[in-house]
């Protein structure tokens, strides 16, 4: 009897966690589709009018661009810069390189908001004018963590006598490197650079404090939410979902991610 | 792999200058201007304690409430985590793959995202208000849905929730089946087994998700802005509007290493806290 009451209380349970977790974004996709100019019910009828609204803007092409650069320049840096860091780590005894890890992550320990106005402090009492440029190695030094993390969880497991083979074959440590180690951390590289660049495309507090005055696509969100009611940021809202959420299914798929 | 010092350091070179250069140089000069004064607009270096006073005169109220709401924050979005986590590693079966696929992909899914759909949901126009009108349930919008400490809560614990879930299900993996299936021979009950096998195993992935979501929480701005109105200023809402508005980059500082003070106190409480509670006896 007990046994089926909590049978059913963590169904329940699971049900309206999922629930919870799913729905607040569901509403927000449903809604960027919806006639309504007022995010509620009921929707009357289908439209692209916020998508093609949105479009229109020209602040929205050059987030875009702005978006589109910064993910791919800080997956670009981070993923080879943080790849060196996991391989130098997993070198070092285990009970070193907890330390050296958890030290580089420290700026996720840190509030955003204390690392952009650090960051926005440092630039301008060395007089540095900002932009993309100054925004890019924000971003890094916080996404090289989750990169170098995600490696080296995979190279702590990492069968070690397949290199030594390769090497007492004859193969130099470049050549055991590039045809025994990157064939087996690549799908964990892919995901590394996939979730490298969902979190620099959904950054929002350091790029603003950084880029002066400049637009990403969270940005234009910021500033469209300030500027009251405009259904169109749904459609803008929908588009990042599925720029991060995207990535971070291909991630999980290149990575075979199990907890 | 490398061996040898030199091509260690070598490799791990690059990530420690960006570490070095775009975070510990301007935190640190961050830090210390928590210590300077501004006189007519300028920054002006010295070492005056004034701004840390005012943390503790002016600012107490903020930093009680940052405090009590991050607590409150922090404990309901790990509990329920915990929850959840444990659902999907020991309950769920064949569903516990499914469960942890939901987590991760509302981990990196929007972060202004997020707080603007609670917006849309709690707003005096939004799907819940519009939802009990339409029940019947009450005549007209609630307004006060929106705008107070419960919408900060509830819009932080939905964003946190996933970045808890994970170390704590990380943590749950490591415990074999076969310590439980041990446990249920020797007799224990389902409650016996997580207070003495489950609970202290995963001390360190608690401790984690605590730590995040407490961090996140307390340092956050941007949802107290938008989800909760005029009376729920945290400190991060003064660190911004000291340095912005009022030009005092000193005393933002000041209020910053104050939160960062508070979350490293917490942990410290915390985890001798727990050290204690789960010790196994």
């Amino acid at each position: 009897m007990t046994g089926r009451v909590s049978r059913i209380a963590w169904i329940l349970f699971g049900t309206g966690t999922v629930l919870f977790m799913l729905l607040p974004m569901v509403l927000l996709v449903l809604f960027s589709f919806g006639g309504n100019e007022l995010a509620s019910f009921p929707l009357r009828g289908l439209t692209f009018d916020w998508y093609t609204a949105l479009f229109a803007k020209s602040d929205f092409r050059v987030a875009l661009e702005n978006s589109t650069y910064l993910s791919v320049a800080v997956g670009a840096t981070s993923v080879p810069v943080g790849m060196l860091a996991a391989f130098a780590f997993a070198g070092l005894k285990r009970r070193r390189a907890g330390p050296a890890i958890a030290a580089m992550a420290a700026p996720l320990m840190m509030p955003p908001l204390v690392l952009a106005l650090a960051l926005f402090s440092a630039y301008s009492a060395l007089d540095i004018s900002l932009g993309l440029s100054t925004v890019l190695p924000g971003q890094v030094v916080f996404i090289q963590p989750f990169v170098i993390l995600v490696i080296y969880a995979r190279m702590a497991d990492f069968d070690r006598t397949l290199l030594d083979s390769a090497r007492d074959l004859g193969a130099s440590p470049f050549r055991a490197f590039v045809t025994v180690t990157l064939p087996i951390i690549s799908p964990t590289v892919i995901g590394a650079a996939l979730i490298a660049m969902a979190l620099s495309l959904d950054e929002f507090i350091i790029t603003y404090y950084t880029i002066g005055g400049g637009l990403t696509l969270p940005t234009l969100v910021w500033g469209l939410l300030r500027r009251s009611l405009d259904p169109s940021v749904n459609a803008l809202a929908t588009l990042i979902l599925i720029g991060t959420v995207g990535a971070t299914i291909l991630a999980i798929r290149a990575t075979r991610y199990r907890g | 792999m490398p061996q040898r010092p030199f091509v260690l350091v070598l490799f791990a070179l690059p990530a420690t200058l960006i570490f070095l250069l775009f975070f510990v140089g301007p935190f640190a000069y961050f830090a210390v201007m928590s210590f300077w004064s501004v006189s007519a607009y300028r920054l002006t270096p010295g070492f005056d304690l004034e701004n840390y006073i005012d943390v503790f005169t002016e600012y107490a109220y903020p930093l009680g409430f940052t405090f009590a709401i991050a607590l409150a924050i922090a404990t309901v979005t790990t509990t329920l985590a915990f929850a959840f986590a444990y659902l999907a590693r020991f309950r769920a079966g064949r569903w516990g793959p499914i469960l942890l696929f939901v987590t991760l992909i509302t981990m990196f899914g929007g972060y202004l995202v997020k707080i603007y759909a609670w917006r849309t949901i709690l707003g005096s126009t939004g799907i819940l208000n519009a939802g009990l009108l339409g029940l019947g349930l009450i005549d007209e919008p609630l307004p006060w849905l929106l705008y107070n400490p419960g919408a900060v809560v509830v819009t932080l614990v939905h964003f946190l929730l996933p970045f808890a879930v994970l170390p704590i299900y990380g943590s749950l993996r490591g415990i074999g089946d076969a310590q439980l299936a041990a446990a249920r021979d020797l007799g224990a009950g389902p409650s016996r087994s997580l207070v003495d096998i489950v609970l202290p195993q995963c001390e360190l992935g608690i401790v984690v998700a605590f730590m995040l979501t407490f961090f996140i929480a307390a340092g956050d701005y941007i949802t107290p802005r938008l989800v909760g109105g005029p009376s729920t200023a945290m400190i991060g809402n003064f660190v911004e509007s000291q340095f912005i508005t009022a030009l005092n980059a000193p005393q933002s500082s000041a209020l910053a290493v104050a939160i960062l003070a508070v979350c490293a106190g917490t942990i410290f409480v915390l985890r001798t806290g727990m050290r204690k509670a789960l010790a196994v006896r």
